[in-house]
């Protein structure tokens, strides 16, 4: 079978398993619940780094999706739509504890903000030599809006105009927070490294 | 074109470049390896994916909650089991008054009918209580008016009520230690309907 046939036919699946849950077949809502737990919950993991607290917020994420599952009409991906409650979940979240979640529209290129470039520095490339667990830390270190965007592109696969519908930003705010991310993220790398080459 | 110019368009880029975006990465070292070291962040990201898996309770709690709200609907073999919709934890306290409702409507169906007034007299069996001892005084009129109608059929109800009382003893133990837990509160309510079946049957094949 082809891939094609294949994500068709997954599609197909996931149809019949939405129409059965919106009738309230528990085996619907279960398997719906298996095809996505991953995703939601690597997400949320990621931006908590607890995981509880991501347990937590996987449950609540899938409870109001399944609450609203009566009023999808397929407009968009389910997946999308689910992501979409997952980020909302998170997100409010992180404002419950008092972490500053600056609006994504807010985040506007600023000198003190963008990593700092020096220039004619001899630095060696970071290709071949990203540590996993480094690259982890350093995500866990990034500023929510950057990490959200990353995640959500980067490790999830999603394109930007879908992440401008998940998040309510505009695709060229997601392209831009991306790029931030990015260039933080081998910012903290290259530091590592540099921290680790100096030890005896 | 300039570094600087390079990296403001930067964000934008997708696979694809212009021709002068590739003759600055052609004579540029530095803009070079910063591309090549932002494709290998992004490379990298990608098998961090979806690598790890919530604990199962997490599935029992989400289908508990969708139990409790009447999203579910039981497949049909175990409708059977469950009379009347489950209460949330929060209307608890109806169930020991919901399962007796159910034996005293029984009890008045039968008296309706002509048949042993004692069981009227008794009124209902205490609340929620079912003891270790043998058979509570309402089950052994039951016994009694099966063996006086169908004398047959009085073991095998004896048996079921026995069975049926041992059931709502751990149910009610359970409720007891977990007052919040919804399951152990809809174990309790199934044991209650289970010896109201008992009982419905009980006196619907006992009347002439």
């Amino acid at each position: 079978m082809t891939d094609a046939k294949k994500q068709q036919g997954d599609r197909l699946s996931e149809a019949t398993l939405i129409e059965r849950a919106k009738l309230g077949d528990a085996e619907a809502f279960e398997s719906l619940y298996n095809l996505h737990k991953r995703r939601v919950y690597s997400l949320c993991l990621r931006m908590t780094a607890n995981t509880a607290a991501a347990e937590d917020l996987t449950q609540e994420a899938f409870l109001q999706l399944f609450r609203k599952i009566g009023t999808f009409r397929g407009e968009s991906a389910f997946s999308t739509w689910l992501h979409r409650m997952a980020v909302n979940v998170v997100l409010m979240q992180l404002r419950k504890k008092g972490l500053s979640v600056v609006p994504l529209e807010d985040t506007m290129e600023s000198e003190d903000e963008a990593p700092r470039k020096e220039p004619g520095a001899d630095d060696p490339r970071l290709a071949g030599s990203i540590d996993r667990m480094q690259l982890q830390k350093s995500i866990e270190a990034l500023p929510p809006g950057y990490r959200m965007i990353f995640l959500l592109h980067d490790v999830e696969g999603y394109e930007h105009n879908e992440i401008a519908e998940m998040v309510g930003c505009s695709i060229g705010n997601s392209k831009s927070q991306l790029h931030k991310a990015r260039m933080k993220l081998r910012e903290f790398l290259k530091t590592s490294r540099a921290e680790k080459a100096t030890k005896p | 074109m300039t570094c600087e110019e390079f990296e403001r368009v930067l964000p934008e880029l997708g696979s694809g470049h212009s021709n002068e975006l590739e003759e600055h990465l052609k004579s540029c070292l530095a803009c070079s390896d910063l591309v090549g070291d932002l494709n290998a962040i992004s490379q990298q990201a990608r098998l961090l994916q979806a690598s790890e898996e919530p604990s199962p309770w997490v599935w029992k709690s989400i289908e508990a909650s969708l139990q409790q709200e009447g999203l579910i609907r039981q497949p049909q073999q175990e409708r059977a089991r469950t009379l009347v919709p489950l209460l949330g934890w929060k209307l608890r306290w109806l169930v020991p008054l919901a399962a007796a409702f159910l034996v005293v409507f029984g009890v008045l169906m039968h008296e309706r009918r002509g048949v042993q007034p004692e069981l009227a007299k008794r009124g209902t069996p205490p609340v929620g209580v079912v003891t270790a001892d043998l058979m509570p005084s309402e089950d052994q009129q039951l016994l009694n008016t099966v063996a006086a109608r169908m004398p047959s059929m009085r073991d095998a109800y004896e048996a079921n009520l026995r069975s049926v009382n041992a059931y709502i003893r751990d149910a009610e133990q359970s409720a007891n230690s977990n007052p919040n837990d919804e399951v152990a509160q809809q174990y309790l309510m199934n044991a209650y309907e289970q010896k109201a079946m008992v009982y419905e049957m009980a006196l619907d094949r006992s009347l002439p």
